[in-house]
């Protein structure tokens, strides 16, 4: 080859093209999405999320949690996603305009988080059925460390009772077994902070049967309403049931705030086959001062700090499991199916609207 | 010193070259020393500093409890580390060290403007270290390949920039018409890397692009440093160091030229393919995927160029440490595009996406496709450089075998780890922990082939630290793997 110039426009020519054809066309095509909403223009998805949520993302970066956990979810064609129940429905470009930075990641030793906010328990929202009530989600119960401390004694704290197969976990059992931490201000405040108005039900709302339930075939929804609380066709087609059997009685309900804490904090007392590293680093241990801290982890066996002392997350660990709560794709997006055809149909009624709250205005950049 | 090095046989190129041409590239090497030491020496240290935490990432994945409470020793942060360490200490510097001398080489002129180069090595050095402090102190920007923060692109930007304008400024001093294939594919990775880099930069910090494109545009810029960066350098040293060990011109001056354009074309399309199936238009993903399958035009051709100049003279890879290495890195080439190839095809993608198959997959690119070939160039170029011939033929045979074994135990660990895990996911009547109780003891498998790669770093860092300490041999005969017949003056 002879001559600088033809070899230098080749070299030039041949990035140019990959570059306008891998960025900026694909950037043209699907570099401007807007949020969808319904013809009223109420029902926003998805929205700006919260300064928690950004700091939280900060911190997903910085522990490399996505080297892990992916957050995407494949279409049923291609993959197993949705049949372990880690979606009801494909992840679509939609699902993160507004999140920066992405990560949509390409390891899975750990599961699959795009919907992990969506698989928290109704009872974050709102009180739990009668029935599954135990005496710690009275309010004053909640706090009191003897309270909590009573339903787990119990039963022994080395010894994992898990579910079994994904299939036939009675999500019943789950919830009365355990000291849910419902009522404790903390997990109160975090998710109204952190979660995105498509997951959260009205507050405070007496009624056993919050729209959530039923509005939103997420898996979470599935797997932690008590089955009085889910109308008979949005169960009866789904096979899915909860993917996650590793449940330890004697701990907060799965993927609520408390629960995310102690399995950040301590993941193996949590289920005895994670190979997750711990983060202690994001906790504080320090000596009661005159009342436990509503926030302090509710730890067993050795995890447990000594008699006086309490584990409270920093404000970093608080920001992360926010994060980690908002993480919802568990709305319907007019471009994608979602698994379960008539779930998708009866929700009308936006958690939104109903919340009584006008949804944030769509912010075309953050 | 032996400028020519070719063993056992006369050069049929060289040997029209008189004794001007020697003493002219004794000369060139000679004004190449400081900087492609520096390059080389920082090289090592990164090399040796990233294998450790290598070993360490690696035992972390099967024992999480290890060191896990101290938040920068936490897994998440000392693989960015490694992994950074790796890319851009090691590999990059190694990789413009053997460029720099190329390109001197090949220009047929005196290095000038030393005093740029030795610069950028300690703006590249500076920028590295601030970048991995920087992961360490918890400041990954989350973006794979791009972890290092801003403060740190920026100064590696710039050092880069010294290199870059520094290959132009050679190329315009060159001597003789021909440009030789070497020489298009270090100019190519020389003006695509700043290109690459800045690109990806502008368009996940600077201007950000909108969601999901973030995660295309690190894809397409990690793939695209590991085509057009690294696998452009390593491929223009092979055509370099094999035609130059067994004195044999390249086979085909043609077919060389349809590799380099294909290889330019194609490949720089790919990176989406390590993303099918997810959150993007799907042509997007069809693009790469089909730009993989067109990528076996170039290794096709370029394995075919490389095998047809050896032919009749594998024999000599007994001998030459350079040889062996390199021929081994070019043959792990067409591992990794068939590997590559193999593994984004929709169907075989499904299940091994989200499984340790990608991380053999980089592995094999950055390791026994790359690294493997600049072994055998730093075998080639450092005696020259220190005038001192390589002290132990054991030593390097050793450093072979342990890089060999420690990489194909790696990657056979991980591609049937990945796969059975990728197997385990797809089926969903299996508990998830089950997936990860599968590939764990090929985890193990993983770190014990990592133990044989820091094997082989060590002994490699030792024997180039004696070089650089003037403790290599003094002979005219450069140092044989095997005992040449009659010849037995070889180390030892």
């Amino acid at each position: 080859m002879k001559g600088l110039a033809p070899l230098f426009l080749g070299i030039f020519g041949t990035f140019a093209f990959s570059w306008v054809g891998m960025t900026v066309i694909p950037n043209w095509q699907i570099g401007h999405l807007s949020p969808q909403s319904d013809e009223e223009g109420t029902d926003i998805y998805p929205q700006p999320q919260s300064g928690m949520f950004q700091r939280g993302a900060r911190v997903f970066a910085a522990n490399g949690c996505a080297y892990c956990h992916s957050q995407q979810v494949r279409p049923e064609y291609a993959g197993a996603d949705i049949e372990r129940g880690w979606g009801n429905r494909r992840s679509a470009p939609r699902d993160y305009i507004f999140e920066r930075p992405v990560f949509l990641a390409k390891m899975r030793m750990g599961q699959d988080i795009a919907n992990v906010g969506a698989r928290a328990p109704a009872e974050q929202q709102s009180p739990p059925p009668a029935g599954a009530a135990s005496p710690a989600a009275s309010p004053g119960g909640a706090t009191s460390p003897a309270a909590s401390a009573a339903p787990r004694s119990a039963a022994p704290p080395a010894a994992p009772v898990t579910q079994g197969a994904a299939v036939s976990s009675p999500p019943a059992t789950q919830q009365s077994a355990s000291p849910s931490a419902a009522g404790s201000p903390v997990t109160a405040v975090a998710t109204s902070a952190a979660a995105s108005p498509a997951s959260s039900a009205p507050k405070g709302s007496p009624s056993p049967a919050p729209p959530t339930g039923v509005a939103s075939p997420s898996p979470g929804a599935m797997a932690n309403a008590s089955p009085g609380a889910t109308t008979a066709p949005s169960s009866g087609p789904q096979v899915v049931g909860p993917p996650w059997p590793e449940q330890t009685i004697g701990e907060p309900p799965m993927y609520s705030v408390a629960w995310h804490h102690v399995h950040l904090y301590s993941p193996r007392s949590i289920n005895l086959d994670s190979n997750m590293p711990a983060y202690r680093f994001l906790y504080e241990k320090r000596r009661i001062r005159d009342q436990r801290s509503a926030e302090a982890l509710k730890l067993t066996g050795s995890d447990a700090p000594p008699e006086g002392w309490e584990v409270i997350p920093s404000y970093d660990a608080k920001c992360l499991v926010a994060y980690l709560m908002a993480l919802n794709q568990s709305h319907p997006l007019n471009e994608v199916r979602s698994a379960g055809a008539a779930p998708t149909a009866s929700v009308a009624p936006s958690p939104a609207a109903a919340a009584g709250s006008p949804p944030p205005s769509p912010a075309p950049a953050k | 010193m032996n400028v020519t090095g070719i063993p056992l046989k006369e050069p049929e190129v060289s040997a029209a070259a008189g004794a001007t041409e020697q003493l002219e590239r004794a000369y060139i090497d000679a004004s190449t020393r400081v900087p492609v030491l520096m390059f080389y020496t920082s090289a090592m240290a990164w090399l040796i500093l990233g294998t450790l935490l290598a070993g360490f990432v690696s035992f972390k994945l099967h024992e999480p409890d290890l060191l896990s409470n101290i938040s920068f020793l936490t897994w998440g942060r000392v693989r960015p580390a490694h992994m950074n360490m790796m890319v851009y200490g090691w590999a990059s510097m190694a990789g413009m060290g053997t460029a720099i001398w190329l390109m001197a080489r090949l220009c047929r002129t005196m290095l000038r403007y030393p005093l740029l180069l030795v610069a950028a090595a300690g703006f590249w050095n500076l920028g590295v270290l601030l970048g991995v402090g920087g992961i360490f102190l918890g400041d990954s920007t989350g973006y794979q390949w791009l972890e290092f923060p801003g403060y740190a692109a920026i100064i590696l930007f710039v050092a880069y920039t010294l290199v870059a304008s520094w290959a132009v400024l050679m190329f315009r001093y060159r001597r003789g018409e021909q440009i030789y294939i070497t020489q298009w594919y270090l100019l190519g990775a020389f003006l695509w890397f700043p290109w690459l880099y800045a690109a990806a930069q502008l368009m996940l910090f600077v201007v950000p692009v909108q969601g999901v494109l973030q995660s295309a545009v690190g894809w397409w810029y990690a793939n695209n440093l590991l085509f057009l960066w690294f696998g452009a350098i390593a491929l223009g040293t092979a055509y370099y160091m094999i035609p130059k060990v067994i004195g044999r011109p390249v086979y085909s001056y043609h077919l060389a030229t349809i590799g380099f354009w294909t290889y330019a074309l194609f490949s720089s399309w790919t990176g989406m393919q390590r993303l099918v199936d997810g959150p993007f238009p799907a042509w997007m993903i069809t693009a790469s995927i089909a730009a993989m399958i067109l990528s076996m035009i170039p290794v096709a051709t370029v394995g075919l160029n490389h095998h047809m100049t050896m032919r009749g003279y594998f024999p000599l890879m007994r001998y030459s440490p350079t040889l062996r290495f390199t021929v081994f890195g070019a043959m792990s080439y067409t591992v990794f595009s068939v590997v590559g190839l193999l593994i984004s095809l929709r169907s075989v993608a499904r299940y091994v996406n989200f499984s340790q198959t990608s991380i053999a997959y980089s592995h094999l690119g950055l390791y026994a496709f790359f690294t493997m070939v600049i072994f055998g160039a730093m075998y080639y170029i450092v005696p020259r450089l220190v005038g001192r011939e390589w002290r132990y033929a054991s030593l390097i045979k050793l450093h072979f075998w342990a890089s060999a074994y420690g990489i194909g135990l790696m990657t056979l660990m991980l591609l049937a780890g990945g796969f059975l895990q990728g197997a385990d996911m797809e089926n969903p009547s299996l508990p998830f922990s089950e997936t990860v109780e599968t590939v764990l003891p090929y985890l193990r498998g993983r770190s014990l082939a990592g133990i044989l790669l820091t094997a082989a770093h060590f002994i490699f860092a030792y024997h180039f630290g004696l070089m650089l300490l003037g403790l290599g041999r003094t002979s005219t005969v450069p140092t044989f793997l095997n005992p040449v017949e009659a010849e037995t003056s070889g180390g030892h």
